[in-house]
Protein backbone atom coordinates (compact mmCIF):
# COMPACT_ATOMS: atom_id res chain seq x y z
CA UNK A 1 0.00 0.00 0.00
CA UNK A 2 1.27 3.46 -0.92
CA UNK A 3 2.06 5.54 2.21
CA UNK A 4 -0.39 8.36 2.89
CA UNK A 5 2.44 10.91 2.85
CA UNK A 6 2.82 10.43 -0.91
CA UNK A 7 -0.80 11.44 -1.43
CA UNK A 8 -0.25 14.48 0.80
CA UNK A 9 2.80 15.48 -1.23
CA UNK A 10 0.85 15.17 -4.50
CA UNK A 11 -1.94 17.25 -2.99
CA UNK A 12 0.56 19.93 -1.89
CA UNK A 13 2.00 20.13 -5.42
CA UNK A 14 -1.45 20.40 -7.04
CA UNK A 15 -2.55 22.99 -4.46
CA UNK A 16 0.53 25.11 -5.10
CA UNK A 17 -0.08 24.99 -8.87
CA UNK A 18 -3.64 26.14 -8.29
CA UNK A 19 -2.30 28.94 -6.10
CA UNK A 20 0.12 30.00 -8.88
CA UNK A 21 -2.75 30.10 -11.34
CA UNK A 22 -5.03 32.07 -9.01
CA UNK A 23 -2.28 34.61 -8.32
CA UNK A 24 -0.65 34.97 -11.74
CA UNK A 25 -3.36 34.62 -14.36
CA UNK A 26 -5.04 37.80 -15.54
CA UNK A 27 -8.19 36.06 -16.81
CA UNK A 28 -10.99 35.64 -14.27
CA UNK A 29 -12.06 32.33 -15.82
CA UNK A 30 -8.52 31.02 -15.35
CA UNK A 31 -8.57 32.18 -11.71
CA UNK A 32 -11.83 30.25 -11.15
CA UNK A 33 -10.34 27.12 -12.77
CA UNK A 34 -7.26 27.41 -10.55
CA UNK A 35 -9.54 27.58 -7.50
CA UNK A 36 -11.17 24.33 -8.68
CA UNK A 37 -7.67 22.82 -8.83
CA UNK A 38 -6.99 23.88 -5.22
CA UNK A 39 -10.31 22.41 -4.04
CA UNK A 40 -9.39 19.14 -5.75
CA UNK A 41 -6.09 19.02 -3.89
CA UNK A 42 -7.98 19.39 -0.61
CA UNK A 43 -10.37 16.60 -1.67
CA UNK A 44 -7.39 14.32 -2.27
CA UNK A 45 -6.13 14.99 1.26
CA UNK A 46 -9.58 14.20 2.70
CA UNK A 47 -9.85 10.87 0.86
CA UNK A 48 -6.25 9.77 1.52
CA UNK A 49 -6.35 10.66 5.23
CA UNK A 50 -9.73 8.98 5.67
CA UNK A 51 -8.38 5.85 4.00
CA UNK A 52 -5.29 5.95 6.21
CA UNK A 53 -7.18 6.18 9.53
CA UNK A 54 -10.03 3.89 8.48
CA UNK A 55 -12.84 6.42 8.55
CA UNK A 56 -15.49 7.29 5.95
CA UNK A 57 -16.10 10.87 7.15
CA UNK A 58 -13.45 12.18 4.76
CA UNK A 59 -15.40 10.89 1.78
CA UNK A 60 -18.62 12.49 3.07
CA UNK A 61 -16.74 15.78 3.41
CA UNK A 62 -15.52 15.46 -0.19
CA UNK A 63 -19.12 15.19 -1.36
CA UNK A 64 -19.96 18.45 0.43
CA UNK A 65 -16.84 20.14 -0.97
CA UNK A 66 -17.90 19.10 -4.49
CA UNK A 67 -21.39 20.57 -3.84
CA UNK A 68 -19.95 23.88 -2.65
CA UNK A 69 -17.47 23.96 -5.55
CA UNK A 70 -20.28 23.47 -8.07
CA UNK A 71 -22.27 26.32 -6.49
CA UNK A 72 -19.18 28.52 -6.44
CA UNK A 73 -18.48 27.83 -10.10
CA UNK A 74 -22.08 28.64 -11.08
CA UNK A 75 -22.18 31.93 -9.17
CA UNK A 76 -18.62 32.87 -10.18
CA UNK A 77 -19.29 32.27 -13.87
CA UNK A 78 -22.53 34.26 -13.65
CA UNK A 79 -20.47 37.12 -12.20
CA UNK A 80 -17.97 36.74 -15.07
CA UNK A 81 -20.80 37.09 -17.58
CA UNK A 82 -22.18 40.15 -15.80
CA UNK A 83 -18.71 41.74 -15.65
CA UNK A 84 -18.05 41.01 -19.32
CA UNK A 85 -21.37 42.59 -20.25
CA UNK A 86 -20.55 45.73 -18.25
CA UNK A 87 -16.82 46.18 -18.97
CA UNK A 88 -16.25 44.09 -22.12
CA UNK A 89 -13.26 42.32 -20.63
CA UNK A 90 -12.37 39.51 -18.24
CA UNK A 91 -8.94 40.93 -17.42
CA UNK A 92 -8.45 41.39 -13.68
CA UNK A 93 -6.22 44.43 -14.28
CA UNK A 94 -9.23 46.43 -15.50
CA UNK A 95 -11.46 45.46 -12.59
CA UNK A 96 -10.21 47.59 -9.73
CA UNK A 97 -13.49 48.92 -8.35
CA UNK A 98 -12.66 47.78 -4.82
CA UNK A 99 -9.09 49.02 -4.86
CA UNK A 100 -10.05 52.46 -3.51
CA UNK B 1 2.47 -12.17 -4.57
CA UNK B 2 1.76 -9.37 -2.09
CA UNK B 3 5.17 -7.91 -2.94
CA UNK B 4 4.13 -7.82 -6.60
CA UNK B 5 0.82 -6.14 -5.84
CA UNK B 6 2.62 -3.66 -3.59
CA UNK B 7 5.00 -2.82 -6.44
CA UNK B 8 2.06 -2.49 -8.83
CA UNK B 9 0.17 -0.10 -6.55
CA UNK B 10 3.31 2.00 -6.17
CA UNK B 11 3.84 2.02 -9.95
CA UNK B 12 0.22 3.02 -10.61
CA UNK B 13 0.37 5.78 -8.00
CA UNK B 14 3.61 7.23 -9.33
CA UNK B 15 2.39 7.15 -12.93
CA UNK B 16 -0.84 8.90 -11.91
CA UNK B 17 1.01 11.42 -9.73
CA UNK B 18 3.40 12.35 -12.55
CA UNK B 19 0.52 12.73 -15.01
CA UNK B 20 -1.51 14.83 -12.54
CA UNK B 21 1.45 17.14 -11.92
CA UNK B 22 2.06 17.57 -15.65
CA UNK B 23 -1.60 18.15 -16.51
CA UNK B 24 -2.09 20.58 -13.59
CA UNK B 25 0.84 22.59 -14.91
CA UNK B 26 -0.78 22.63 -18.34
CA UNK B 27 -4.09 23.81 -16.80
CA UNK B 28 -2.34 26.75 -15.16
CA UNK B 29 0.07 27.61 -17.98
CA UNK B 30 -2.04 27.16 -21.14
CA UNK B 31 -2.59 30.40 -22.97
CA UNK B 32 -6.11 29.73 -24.18
CA UNK B 33 -8.84 29.02 -21.57
CA UNK B 34 -10.41 26.30 -23.74
CA UNK B 35 -7.16 24.32 -23.62
CA UNK B 36 -7.01 24.84 -19.87
CA UNK B 37 -10.57 23.56 -19.48
CA UNK B 38 -9.81 20.43 -21.52
CA UNK B 39 -6.69 19.78 -19.45
CA UNK B 40 -8.82 20.32 -16.33
CA UNK B 41 -11.15 17.53 -17.51
CA UNK B 42 -8.14 15.22 -17.93
CA UNK B 43 -6.88 16.24 -14.48
CA UNK B 44 -10.23 15.49 -12.84
CA UNK B 45 -10.39 12.07 -14.54
CA UNK B 46 -6.89 11.25 -13.26
CA UNK B 47 -7.87 12.33 -9.74
CA UNK B 48 -10.93 10.08 -10.00
CA UNK B 49 -8.54 7.23 -10.83
CA UNK B 50 -6.53 8.06 -7.70
CA UNK B 51 -9.76 7.97 -5.65
CA UNK B 52 -10.54 4.57 -7.17
CA UNK B 53 -7.12 3.26 -6.11
CA UNK B 54 -7.95 4.53 -2.61
CA UNK B 55 -11.08 2.31 -2.60
CA UNK B 56 -13.34 5.38 -2.65
CA UNK B 57 -15.48 4.30 -5.56
CA UNK B 58 -18.51 6.50 -4.87
CA UNK B 59 -16.39 9.65 -4.64
CA UNK B 60 -14.61 8.65 -7.86
CA UNK B 61 -17.94 8.28 -9.68
CA UNK B 62 -19.25 11.60 -8.34
CA UNK B 63 -15.97 13.26 -9.33
CA UNK B 64 -16.44 12.15 -12.94
CA UNK B 65 -20.18 12.93 -13.06
CA UNK B 66 -20.28 16.29 -11.28
CA UNK B 67 -16.83 17.77 -11.84
CA UNK B 68 -15.77 16.49 -15.24
CA UNK B 69 -19.36 16.23 -16.47
CA UNK B 70 -21.04 19.38 -15.18
CA UNK B 71 -18.65 21.98 -13.77
CA UNK B 72 -16.11 21.94 -16.60
CA UNK B 73 -18.89 21.95 -19.20
CA UNK B 74 -20.19 25.11 -17.49
CA UNK B 75 -16.71 26.61 -17.79
CA UNK B 76 -16.53 25.67 -21.48
CA UNK B 77 -19.98 27.19 -22.11
CA UNK B 78 -18.94 30.49 -20.56
CA UNK B 79 -15.56 30.58 -22.35
CA UNK B 80 -17.22 29.99 -25.72
CA UNK B 81 -20.08 32.39 -24.92
CA UNK B 82 -17.64 35.23 -24.20
CA UNK B 83 -15.62 34.45 -27.37
CA UNK B 84 -12.46 36.19 -26.11
CA UNK B 85 -10.30 38.10 -28.55
CA UNK B 86 -6.57 37.28 -28.78
CA UNK B 87 -5.49 40.53 -27.09
CA UNK B 88 -7.38 39.48 -23.96
CA UNK B 89 -5.62 36.12 -23.86
CA UNK B 90 -2.48 36.63 -21.87
CA UNK B 91 -0.64 33.69 -20.37
CA UNK B 92 1.59 33.73 -17.34
CA UNK B 93 3.24 37.09 -16.82
CA UNK B 94 6.32 37.56 -14.70
CA UNK B 95 7.81 40.66 -13.14
CA UNK B 96 9.41 41.52 -9.81
CA UNK B 97 6.47 41.34 -7.33
CA UNK B 98 5.21 38.16 -8.95
CA UNK B 99 8.65 36.55 -8.70
CA UNK B 100 8.56 37.27 -4.95
CA UNK B 101 5.08 35.71 -4.78
CA UNK B 102 6.36 32.67 -6.66
CA UNK B 103 9.23 32.18 -4.23
CA UNK B 104 6.94 32.62 -1.20
CA UNK B 105 4.44 30.11 -2.67
CA UNK B 106 7.24 27.59 -3.24
CA UNK B 107 8.41 28.05 0.37
CA UNK B 108 4.80 27.53 1.47
CA UNK B 109 4.60 24.35 -0.61
CA UNK B 110 7.73 22.93 1.03
CA UNK B 111 6.39 23.84 4.49
CA UNK B 112 3.11 22.07 3.64
CA UNK B 113 4.98 18.99 2.43
CA UNK B 114 7.21 18.99 5.52
CA UNK B 115 4.25 19.28 7.90
CA UNK B 116 2.26 16.58 6.13
CA UNK B 117 5.21 14.17 6.11
CA UNK B 118 6.20 14.88 9.71
CA UNK B 119 2.74 14.61 11.27
CA UNK B 120 0.90 11.35 10.74
CA UNK B 121 -2.87 11.70 11.33
CA UNK B 122 -3.58 10.05 14.64
CA UNK B 123 -6.41 9.99 17.14
CA UNK B 124 -9.12 10.56 14.53
CA UNK B 125 -10.22 6.96 13.89
CA UNK B 126 -9.57 3.52 15.21
CA UNK B 127 -8.60 2.06 11.82
CA UNK B 128 -11.42 -0.45 12.10
CA UNK B 129 -12.74 0.15 8.58
CA UNK B 130 -10.26 -1.91 6.60
CA UNK B 131 -10.91 -2.99 3.01
CA UNK B 132 -12.28 -6.32 4.25
CA UNK B 133 -14.57 -4.63 6.79
CA UNK B 134 -15.95 -2.31 4.10
CA UNK B 135 -16.56 -5.29 1.76
CA UNK B 136 -18.31 -7.17 4.58
CA UNK B 137 -20.42 -4.14 5.52
CA UNK B 138 -21.96 -3.87 2.04
CA UNK B 139 -19.34 -1.96 0.05
CA UNK B 140 -18.03 1.59 -0.05
CA UNK B 141 -21.09 3.12 -1.74
CA UNK B 142 -23.55 1.50 0.70
CA UNK B 143 -21.59 2.60 3.77
CA UNK B 144 -21.09 6.17 2.50
CA UNK B 145 -24.78 6.46 1.61
CA UNK B 146 -25.86 5.12 5.02
CA UNK B 147 -23.60 7.61 6.78
CA UNK B 148 -24.66 10.50 4.54
CA UNK B 149 -28.38 9.88 5.11
CA UNK B 150 -28.21 9.26 8.86
CA UNK B 151 -25.34 11.01 10.64
CA UNK B 152 -24.96 13.78 8.05
CA UNK B 153 -28.64 14.30 7.18
CA UNK B 154 -28.75 17.98 8.23
CA UNK B 155 -25.64 19.00 6.27
CA UNK B 156 -27.12 17.05 3.35
CA UNK B 157 -30.38 19.02 3.53
CA UNK B 158 -28.49 22.29 3.95
CA UNK B 159 -26.51 21.44 0.81
CA UNK B 160 -29.78 21.30 -1.15
CA UNK B 161 -30.72 24.74 0.20
CA UNK B 162 -27.28 26.00 -0.84
CA UNK B 163 -27.77 24.68 -4.37
CA UNK B 164 -31.18 26.39 -4.58
CA UNK B 165 -29.61 29.67 -3.44
CA UNK B 166 -26.82 29.28 -6.01
CA UNK B 167 -29.35 28.70 -8.82
CA UNK B 168 -31.32 31.83 -7.90
CA UNK B 169 -28.14 33.88 -7.43
CA UNK B 170 -26.67 32.78 -10.77
CA UNK B 171 -29.88 33.64 -12.63
CA UNK B 172 -30.19 37.03 -10.94
CA UNK B 173 -26.51 37.98 -11.44
CA UNK B 174 -26.31 36.90 -15.08
CA UNK B 175 -29.65 38.46 -16.01
CA UNK B 176 -29.59 41.40 -18.40
CA UNK B 177 -30.07 44.73 -16.68
CA UNK B 178 -33.04 46.20 -18.54
CA UNK B 179 -32.55 49.68 -17.12
CA UNK B 180 -29.12 50.06 -18.74
CA UNK B 181 -29.75 48.31 -22.01
CA UNK B 182 -33.32 48.24 -23.26
CA UNK B 183 -33.25 45.11 -25.36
Amino acid sequence: MVPVEFYFMLACVVFTMGLFGALFRRNIIMVLMSIELMLNAVNLVFVAAGRSIGNLDGQIMVLFVITVAACEAAVGLAMVIALFRKYGTVNTDILRLLRG
Amino acid sequence: MSELSNFMSHAVFHALAGLITLVSLMVVASKHPVKSAVFLVVDLFLLAAVYATLESHFVAAIQVLVYAGAVVVLFLFVIMLLNLQPDQLRGLRFNAPEAVTLILSLIGMFIMIGVSVAGKPTGLGDGSLTVEAIADGGGNTYLVAMKLLTDFIWPFELASVLILLAIVAAVVIAKKDHKDQPA
